[in-house]
């Protein structure tokens, strides 16, 4: 009797949980198609009538005259996510096998350099490093020009690394240990040991950090336009049809230009991808400095590399610090509270508001994203590369375009948004979601099918797989995820300053305005504020993820 | 599912082609001319707010959606609350971003009122139709140079434009303090000078227009070009040759000049020069957008505005007091600098001949828009 009910109930579960399951993708799907496909659309549509007819006048001379553009772009992104790659794989490590009071250290202040305010960092780069900068001319006498491709690369590769270093050591984690155990039974060195088998092992990690930091690159705006110099790339380029000349149609156009290399280099990593799909972890997992030393001409160099990032964060920050106390008068710092006071014409209610839709975005978006990530890796469902690109896409363009198509899209009946505190949200969570969907499709890649199988055969529903397999394995993700989605909501200015409504700022906007009216000391006061706030979020729930595991 | 996601596709695509599709055609539409499709946009909105609040005859409109330059002004904004009960909420952006924001938002602009930024980025706006026109009284003792004919723009003050000069790069290259535009063409100031682009910077812009109309065309053109092999590259933002000279990166800055960078003087080791042959200006904005929800509450902040009471509260705001130009019969203002200082500048070719002069201007200095490694 008893018997015979549970058979019931677990059939009518059976067609409960397919339909939630397939519930859940079509909301999936549809706010994808909605939030990202529609609004790139209509850039693609407004790059195409202009004047009310249809016509290809954009398009016609843009290759040739943009190619210059597109090469700058490409040599710049390749450098910047490669230099990136290269330095968090090895900030990655370093953190990852160390001892653990030293790694408590290194990883705050991984969190901190994950929040980087918009211009400030940039001009304390000029700061310390320009023609009259603190480190090259009062320190070394030397009077430099530090605008070109250099600058952009120095500061485009340092400033990937922290978002790249935490996806890493996020992987590094769930490597399985008996590998490792293995090779330094039969003998390799501990140089070998990572060359030969850990490094192997995060290779689908190190591409999605190579993929994401290219197409930051392609779409940074902000960094060539401080320290680019002569140096022109596509992004601002972009930005400047759009604040110079109102064109929307020629920036429209542009971007697609920027969908090229976007294009080429998500084909490949989908390729590569492909390729080194494994399964590692179903052996034991964790910590393992207590067989794994790193050690040697390896270790040499992952020390050099680190601390090389490390001590420019280190003077980067600090000079941030540095300028919300003082005040520099003739070339002399004097310490002072006077932006203290400037500050009291601000608002609270403008960093109260800029948490909350921070948090939102980060809860709401990350869950969107591992979702989606899963679907695309796990199931076979139609169009699955299709789908994956285009969630990459608004990741590529520059943060002012995918704003613009936000207006374009939701400024008319039957989806009228602009002017409520959603179309923000929506934007910061969508422009942010390829970080989240790549993330966690590097953590998928390392939990093994079988034990997903294996639950399936024990007759858990999918619904179930996904609860109680694939999100409790994907804890690192989801706090990548998380923490991304927070500070870059707390900081971005590009996307949503088309968005925002009057008198419904937010926090960074305080920070562009001091920027703008040369008041930099006020302008390190907010970003220094900025920082410590999400700073203090991301650790703390950092500290709840980690203690939840054990 | 592949139905599914068909199903899904095709909506999509007929979003894009309705919904997207109308928005397309009125910001173009708009752009042609001052278009009747973008002037029904305000007449049903200001219609459907009628009837949500036809009881309350003044603030049934909501807030007054101000979008503006500086953060500054909510000084002002809150002298105006005070003063007529009408609450104001700001946004600041910049001209650019503005014209930019309000032409995709195509007739239904998500501010009432556009204070501040240069005079090119409101004639373009007029042209576009995107402005309403407002008639009052106080508009006749304003100094007709600068306002529209038609009353679709005003200005509340003038930006004036020279040079900031660092000192100790000066000392260091052995150079003299440059005094007027021509000194920038000595060869002695290759690499030392930075401009912005003009197309970013209405400062900048005004520059070139005015040093055109001054010296004529060929002989202006002539200038740039001796000018431009003197400046490396042209930078992207308007703030920047001021805040590059103050770090020192860069000898010579082309900026605007008020009572703020003034006050540089005494902090920093700069000289600010007001140009001895003309000091190129250009007219800051103050409008009312087309199809805003609360156009009375913008015309009302403009009559309001243009009071000489509360035309006197905006000098200590902008650090200057060119306002008594845009008023000459203001009362207890007085210029810091002659009139007769300024460029002869025919404003109404400012904004007609701009996209033919930025054409030429980004032939002229070819590469320098890109790179030349």
């Amino acid at each position: 009797m008893n018997k015979r009910n549970k058979k019931w109930v677990s059939v009518v579960g059976t067609h409960f949980y397919n339909l939630l399951d397939f519930g859940i993708l079509a909301v999936l799907l549809s706010a994808v198609a909605v939030f990202i496909l529609y609004p790139l659309l209509c850039i693609v549509k407004n790059s195409l009538w202009i004047d009310g007819a249809f016509s290809l006048q954009e398009y016609s001379r843009l290759f040739l005259k943009n190619g210059r553009l597109l090469s700058n772009s490409l040599f710049v992104a390749c450098l910047s996510a490669a230099g990136s790659m290269v330095l968090a794989a090895a900030v990655a490590l370093k953190v990852h096998f160390a001892p653990k009071k030293v790694k408590g250290l290194l990883m705050g202040l991984l969190m901190m350099t994950m929040v980087s305010p918009p211009f400030v960092s940039a001009l304390a780069y000029i700061q310390l490093f320009g023609r009259r900068g603190i480190i090259t001319y009062r320190l070394l006498g030397l009077s430099i020009n530090p605008y070109g491709w250099g600058g952009i690369v120095a500061m485009q590769s340092l400033s990937f690394v922290p978002l790249n270093a935490l996806l890493l050591m996020g992987v590094l984690s769930k490597v399985d240990q008996s590998l490792i155990h293995a090779s330094r039974d039969l003998g390799a060195s501990p140089s070998h040991t990572l060359w030969d088998v850990i490094l192997p092992l995060i290779r689908p990690a190190m591409l999605v950090c190579f993929l994401l930091s290219f197409i930051r690159s392609l779409s940074d705006f902000g960094t060539p336009m401080i320290i680019g110099g002569r140096f022109n790339v596509l992004a601002p380029e972009i930005y400047l049809q759009i604040i110079g000349y109102s064109n929307l149609p020629r920036a429209s156009a542009m971007n697609m230009i920027i969908l090229v290399p976007a294009l080429i280099i998500f084909v490949f990593y989908r390729l590569l991808m492909r390729n080194s799909l494994f399964s590692a972890s179903d052996g034991k997992t964790g910590e393992f400095q207590s067989v794994f030393h790193l050690k040697g001409i390896a270790n040499l160099l992952l020390t050099i590399l680190s601390a090389l990032f490390y001590g420019m964060m280190l003077l980067q920050y600090g000079s941030i610090f540095v300028g919300a106390f003082t005040k520099s008068i003739r070339g002399k710092l004097h310490f002072s509270l006077e932006h203290f006071e400037q500050l009291r014409m601000y608002n609270s209610s403008t960093l109260v508001r800029s948490i909350v839709y921070a948090l939102i975005v980060a809860m709401a978006g990350t869950i969107f994203g591992m979702l989606l990530s899963y679907y695309i890796e796990r199931r076979r469902i139609p169009l699955r590369n299709f789908t994956d690109f285009v969630a990459t896409l608004p990741y590529m363009l520059p943060g002012t375009c995918f704003g613009i198509g936000y207006i374009l899209a939701f400024n008319h009946p039957p989806l009228k948004l602009t002017g409520t505190a959603l179309i923000v949200i929506l934007n910061m969570i969508f422009k942010q979601l390829p970080t989240t969907t790549k993330t966690t499709s590097a953590a998928l890649s390392q939990i093994s099918v079988t034990m997903e199988q294996a639950a399936q055969d024990l007759g858990a529903q999918k619904f179930h797989v996904i609860k109680d397999i694939v999100f409790p394995n994907l804890k690192n993700a989801f706090l990548v995820g998380f923490i991304n989605n927070f500070t870059s909501a707390m900081t971005t200015v590009g996307a949503v300053i088309f968005l925002i409504h009057p008198g419904k700022k937010i926090a960074v906007f305080a920070l562009f305005d001091a920027v703008n009216s040369g008041e930099y000391g006020l302008a390190s006061l907010i970003a220094a504020f900025i920082i410590i706030i999400t700073l203090l979020v991301n650790l703390g729930l950092s500290r709840i993820i980690m203690r939840g595991r054990r | 599912m592949k139905r599914l996601l068909a199903f899904l596709l095709s909506i999509t695509a007929a979003f894009g082609l309705a919904a997207c599709g109308g928005t397309g055609n009125n910001a173009s539409s708009g752009e042609a001319s001052s278009a009747p499709q973008s002037s029904e946009a305000p007449s049903s909105s200001a219609g459907s707010s009628e009837a949500s609040g036809e009881v309350a005859p003044a603030a049934s409109n909501g807030p007054l959606k101000v979008v503006t330059t500086s953060d500054a002004y909510q000084v002002l904004f809150d002298k105006f609350t005070e003063d007529t009960g009408i609450q104001v909420e700001y946004l600041s952006m910049s001209s650019g971003e503005v014209l930019s924001k309000v032409k995709a938002e195509g007739g239904a602009p998500m501010a009432d009122l556009w204070f501040g930024g240069g005079i090119d980025a409101f004639m373009q706006a007029k042209e576009d139709g995107l402005l309403e026109q407002v008639d009052f009284d106080g508009a006749a003792d304003l100094a007709p140079e600068y306002k529209d004919a038609d009353n679709h723009w005003f200005s509340k003050g003038l930006t004036v434009v020279g040079f900031i000069v660092n000192n100790d790069i000066l000392a260091e290259k052995n150079l003299e303090l440059p005094k007027t535009w021509d000194d920038l063409i000595n060869p002695a100031y290759k690499s030392e000078i930075l401009m912005s682009n003009p197309a970013i910077s209405g400062t900048n812009y005004a520059v070139v227009n005015a040093i055109l109309q001054t010296k004529g065309e060929e002989a202006g053109w002539k200038y740039f070009e001796d000018l431009n092999a003197n400046i490396d590259y042209y930078s992207k933002r308007g703030k920047d040759p001021s805040e590059k000279t103050v770090a020192g990166e860069i000898a010579i800055g082309i900026t605007y000049l008020d009572k703020a960078m003034e006050k540089l003087q005494e902090e920093q080791n700069v000289t600010l020069v007001y140009p001895e042959d003309g000091i190129p200006y250009v007219p800051e904005g103050v409008a009312v957008f087309k199809g805003g929800t609360n156009a009375d509450g913008a015309k009302e902040f403009i009559k309001w505005f243009y009071q000489d009471e509360n035309l006197r509260e905006i000098i200590p705001l902008d650090n200057k007091d060119t306002v008594k130009i845009v008023k000459p019969n203001l009362e207890n203002v007085e210029l810091s600098f002659p009139v007769e200082s300024l460029m002869k500048e025919d404003l109404s070719l400012f904004g007609s001949q701009r996209s033919a002069i930025l054409d030429k201007w980004n032939t002229m200095i070819g590469d320098k828009a890109e790179t030349d490694e």
